[in-house]
């Protein structure tokens, strides 16, 4: 089955008015009870006699002969349904069951006479009822055959005389034909009609590609309900940029604040399934203080601290003080005391304000649990750290023995600069304390750390505190000259791929190749293959490619043993449009 | 050499071959040769086959082992080619004078040969300006293996380009003029509009009164471009229109919305099957909107009452001493490889002419896979199918990416008809 078909069976399911698996369901009857074991043991053909053994007694019974297609299908066993559902149809079986098997069991065949035929006799027997024509579609689609959906929609919209009739399949066959506006169009008319279909348009127009977004904007646009502005502010969002989308969204919130608040809930899930950046942040702020005005009580002052919280991420320090400074009066007790101080350490440790933040962390402490203050407590530790107030820092963790503890104060060594003192520290953190991105850090951090043979460099705490104190352009120069006075070998060359690589993330594409190329030297050889590897990629994002592919050529020849000679080749591939860019 | 001019084989393959220590061998390693094995210890098959013709390229004597090992290839030991192995992951084993001579026992006592290749052959892929390359296989095949490669397109092909190429590939382009046969199903698609507007202008540039005509004359060029000696590959849709423009000479088989004026109805009884590469009798699709042209394709993908499902095909196996260019078409480490669709996905046997050579099809099935057969002085090749690696292909589905299919054997057969050229011709022996 295609993509399409298996995205489109997903959907189906997904729009299933809930409450159709009866809530009051009856015992079920021993016949299908033993059908259904059968089934879970996957021995079809012996649960197929037991629903046949149901269908004896009962030919209409639905769950029975649902459950005989289900056995009869993985057996190639199909063709044997046909006069089955025909029995269930005149014993009384609901025409969507009876008639359902006739058209799936005729569209796995590839009979499109006898399908049509089956749908054109269960129009007759519901009349007004997409389900013949959904049914018929999604056949059409599971067999790749877009062209016949599209001619089996148009027939339902002409027979029902409805021109948004299957709208959620004819938005799904544009978007696979890379027809977007009409998708986009297509799927506004389905969510009118079921408000579910929401995620649904969302999950199927995010990857219409970047040339046709502007039309696909312009087409959501265009819609006067409202809807089309929020599904656009929404994808907006996805596609890069999270504020703007918010801004669109939010201008055609509904006046109902209930519908308000669910329409931003929903905006803040989409973002949160994109990359956690700046932008995505302060959109999510700004969702969640537009949510704050809408609510009240508790919920408002969640909301408030969680804004606080989006905002402070984000940079927007102005926005997180006018949401803490909101929160003094509506600030409870418990969960809600726990998020606030969170909140507003986050924001005062962001302002460069530890003091203020261990203030706030030891007046609330009375009210948070012993593990939520602890984890607060490296935090404002390492904001001290990072004040270059390193005293205090270590006299906030004196009594944290935790692995998270030794984490933290272990990068307190570093920018002391004991350097065996911060790699045992390290080292005993172990590789899954902290989140993913904390765990990768510290490995890096040990890597350089393991080469350099003195046990205290001062100088390279310090280029380690200007680092961390946002003085990128400086630590680099420090970490230059500390690598100056280290052999390549023990150090030398690591700390200019560090420091390349800090250039590199700061946009400072010049420099960061100069420390790429200072610190490929054969006197290093296991920098050397990562720095070449590094400058490969970076010549090629500068749409270097000869220069990159002798790069990339060098390291594969000449470190042939190198763990990232796969990746290398890789980078090579590229770099000659051998492979697709990913 | 010209293309053309196959030479008869001397004394025996090992003659004409360097031997370690003679100028221009100045990889120095303890073994003289290098062996490309293609069987499973191969870490990369697809960029094999471009480390032996980038050897040609630098003039170096490659020998094909067809049959042994999955194909392997026999090079020097130079520099050179080891770097190129070691820059692309190619497995390779350096093997001594006594191996050699032992393998070449091998290879004389079974059905295998050892065939010298010459000379990389200069190809040129048939596909419209803005065609994007990730959407066609051969095209992917070529850049992964890193193949050199020309694009020529209609304005080349009339002007009288093609004679300068060894190896010509057909994109999937449709030769009726009929734009695939998407227009109905796909009006407004701006890809479709883009095609339709590239084609007509072109028509129009070199003086035809429609795409349809234009494209016919384009696929007489063609003929003749192997009816001179030029090595033909087609995938696709390419097959199937190609043959159908060339039989169709004063009979219209275009849908209105092409030429103006609706298909003959009498079309297949007034076809002149005897100017076709490939195919004789078949039975035309007189609907506009039914994305099939006839019933040479025997998998109808795009028509819902007579699609049939994919299986797998075989290869078929040559005698390698009798019949070595069949022998390399099929040079592969599977013999039974999964199908994928096409536009063309496959050719009905009965809409075969008699002297075509199978060379893969589906066991017990109506249809063959993978043919071959000689006109004129040349020779062509087609393969149905879209992508081996993407069986369903539909449009604006993701580029496959080859890296995580370096041992595609779908993919192996496309550049084995790129390397056959490279052969030198042995005398037959029957």
């Amino acid at each position: 089955m295609n993509r399409l078909a298996r995205m489109l069976g997903s959907l189906l399911i997904a729009v299933t008015p809930p409450g159709t698996a009866a809530a009051q369901q009856p015992a079920t009857p021993p016949g299908l009870a033993r059908g259904l074991d059968l089934e879970r043991q996957g021995n079809f053909a012996a649960a197929a006699e037991a629903y046949r053994g149901v269908l004896g007694a009962r030919a209409g019974d639905p769950a029975a002969l649902l459950g005989l297609e289900r056995a009869l299908v993985p057996l190639n066993r199909a063709g044997e349904l046909v006069p089955v559902a025909r029995a269930a149809l005149r014993a009384g079986a609901p025409p969507a069951v009876g008639y359902g098997v006739l058209v799936r069991t005729w569209g796995s065949a590839g009979s499109a006479d006898s399908l049509r035929a089956a749908v054109e006799e269960w129009a007759r027997a519901a009349p007004g009822d997409e389900a013949p024509y959904r049914e018929w579609v999604s056949s059409a689609i599971g067999r790749g055959d877009r062209a016949g959906a599209r001619a089996a929609i148009a027939v339902a919209r002409q027979r029902l005389g409805r021109a948004d009739a299957l709208a959620p399949e004819a938005a799904q066959t544009a978007g696979g034909e890379g027809s977007w506006t009409v998708a986009a169009a297509e799927w506004l008319a389905a969510i009118r009609q079921m408000s579910g279909f929401r995620f649904a348009a969302l999950a199927m127009l995010s990857p219409t590609p970047e040339r046709l977004r502007p039309d696909v904007l312009r087409e959501l646009e265009r819609d006067a309900s409202g809807e089309g502005r929020r599904l656009a502010g929404t994808l907006l969002a996805r596609w890069g940029d999270p504020v703007g989308g918010f801004r669109l969204m939010s201008a055609s919130l509904p006046g109902d604040n209930l519908q308000a608040v669910e329409r931003l809930n929903q905006f803040i899930e989409a973002l949160q399934l994109g990359a956690p950046n700046t932008a995505a942040r302060q959109a999510q702020g700004m969702a969640l203080e537009a949510i704050t005005a809408r609510v009240s009580g508790g919920a408002a002052a969640r909301s408030r601290m969680l804004a606080a919280q989006a905002y402070a991420d984000a940079g927007d320090r102005e926005s997180a003080r006018r949401m803490l400074d909101g929160a003094v009066d509506s600030r409870t007790t418990g969960s809600e005391a726990s998020s606030g101080t969170g909140a507003a350490v986050s924001v005062l440790l962001s302002e460069g304000k530890p003091e203020a933040a261990e203030r706030r962390l030891e007046g609330a402490r009375p009210s948070l649990p012993a593990d939520e203050y602890a984890s607060l407590a490296r935090r404002v530790a390492w904001g001290w750290a990072r004040t270059g107030q390193l005293d205090r820092a270590d006299a906030l963790l004196r009594s944290d023995s935790t692995v998270d503890g030794l984490a933290v104060t272990g990068r307190i060594a570093l920018l002391r600069g004991q350097i065996r003192n911060a790699a045992d520290r390290l080292r005993a953190a172990g590789p899954y304390t902290g989140s993913r991105e904390d765990a990768a850090a510290r490995a890096s951090l040990l890597a350089l750390l393991q080469r350099i043979e003195a046990d205290t460099l001062p100088a390279l705490g310090r280029a380690f505190l200007a680092l961390e104190q946002g003085d990128s352009a400086a630590a680099t120069v420090q970490f230059g000259a500390v690598a100056a006075g280290l052999g390549a070998e023990h150090g030398g060359a690591e700390l200019r791929l560090w420091a390349g690589r800090i250039d590199l993330a700061r946009g400072r594409v010049a420099e960061a190749e100069r420390w790429f190329r200072a610190a490929d030297t054969e006197a290093a050889p296991a920098t050397a293959p990562a720095a070449e590897l590094e400058l490969g990629r970076l010549l090629i994002s500068l749409g270097r490619r000869d220069e990159a592919v002798a790069t990339l050529e060098h390291l594969i020849l000449t470190y042939a043993t190198s763990a990232l000679v796969p990746q290398a080749r890789r980078a090579l591939d590229e770099a000659r449009g051998a492979v697709p860019r990913t | 050499m010209k293309r053309r001019e196959f030479l008869h084989a001397a004394a025996g393959a090992a003659a004409v071959l360097p031997v370690a220590g003679l100028p221009g061998l100045r990889w120095r390693s303890m073994a003289p040769w290098i062996l490309v094995p293609m069987d499973d210890a191969q870490t990369d098959h697809l960029k094999a086959y471009g480390l032996a013709y980038r050897a040609l390229e630098r003039g170096t004597r490659v020998e094909w082992f067809i049959n042994y090992r999955g194909g392997s290839f026999l090079l020097p030991a130079e520099a050179a080619t080891a770097r190129d192995a070691a820059l692309n992951g190619i497995a390779t084993e350096g093997i001594d004078d006594g191996r050699v001579t032992r393998i070449r026992g091998e290879i004389q006592q079974g059905n295998m040969d050892a065939v010298p290749l010459e000379k990389a052959p200069k190809v040129a892929v048939y596909a419209p300006p803005n065609a994007a390359p990730w959407d066609d296989a051969v095209t992917m095949a070529l850049d992964y293996a890193g193949v050199k490669f020309e694009k020529v397109w209609d304005p080349e092909a009339m002007g009288g380009k093609l004679p300068t190429y060894d190896w010509l590939h057909l994109h999937h382009e449709d030769f009726t003029g009929q734009y695939s046969k998407f227009v109905l199903n796909y009006a407004g698609a701006p890809w479709l509009s883009d095609m339709i507007q590239r084609n007509t202008a072109v028509a129009r540039q070199l003086n035809f009164p429609n795409v349809p005509a234009e494209k016919r004359a384009v696929a007489q060029r063609i003929s003749a471009f192997v009816e001179q000696g030029g090595f033909l590959f087609a995938m696709c849709t390419a097959t199937e229109t190609l043959d159908l423009a060339l039989a169709s000479e004063g009979v219209d088989i275009a849908a209105a919305y092409a030429d103006g004026s609706p298909m003959d109805p009498d079309a297949a009884s007034r076809m002149h099957w005897d100017r076709a590469l490939a195919f004789q009798n078949a039975q035309l699709e007189l609907s506009p909107t039914t994305p099939s042209y006839s019933d040479i394709d025997g998998h109808q993908v795009n028509a819902p009452d007579r699609r049939q499902p994919l299986g797998s095909f075989t290869l078929f196996g040559f005698s390698a001493k009798i019949d070595p260019v069949a022998t390399m078409l099929v040079q592969n480490h599977r013999q039974v490889i999964p199908d994928f669709y096409g536009l063309t996905t496959s050719f009905t046997r009965r809409t075969l002419k008699p002297a075509v050579t199978i060379l893969a099809d589906e066991p017990g099935a109506p249809w063959a896979k993978y043919i071959h057969g000689e006109h004129g002085q040349g020779t062509w090749t087609f393969f149905g199918g879209h992508d081996p690696e993407d069986p369903q292909h539909q449009i604006g589905d993701a580029p496959t990416d080859l890296s995580l299919h370096p041992h595609s054997p779908g993919y192996r057969l496309i550049l084995n008809n790129v390397l056959f050229p490279a052969a030198k011709k042995k005398e037959l022996k029957t």
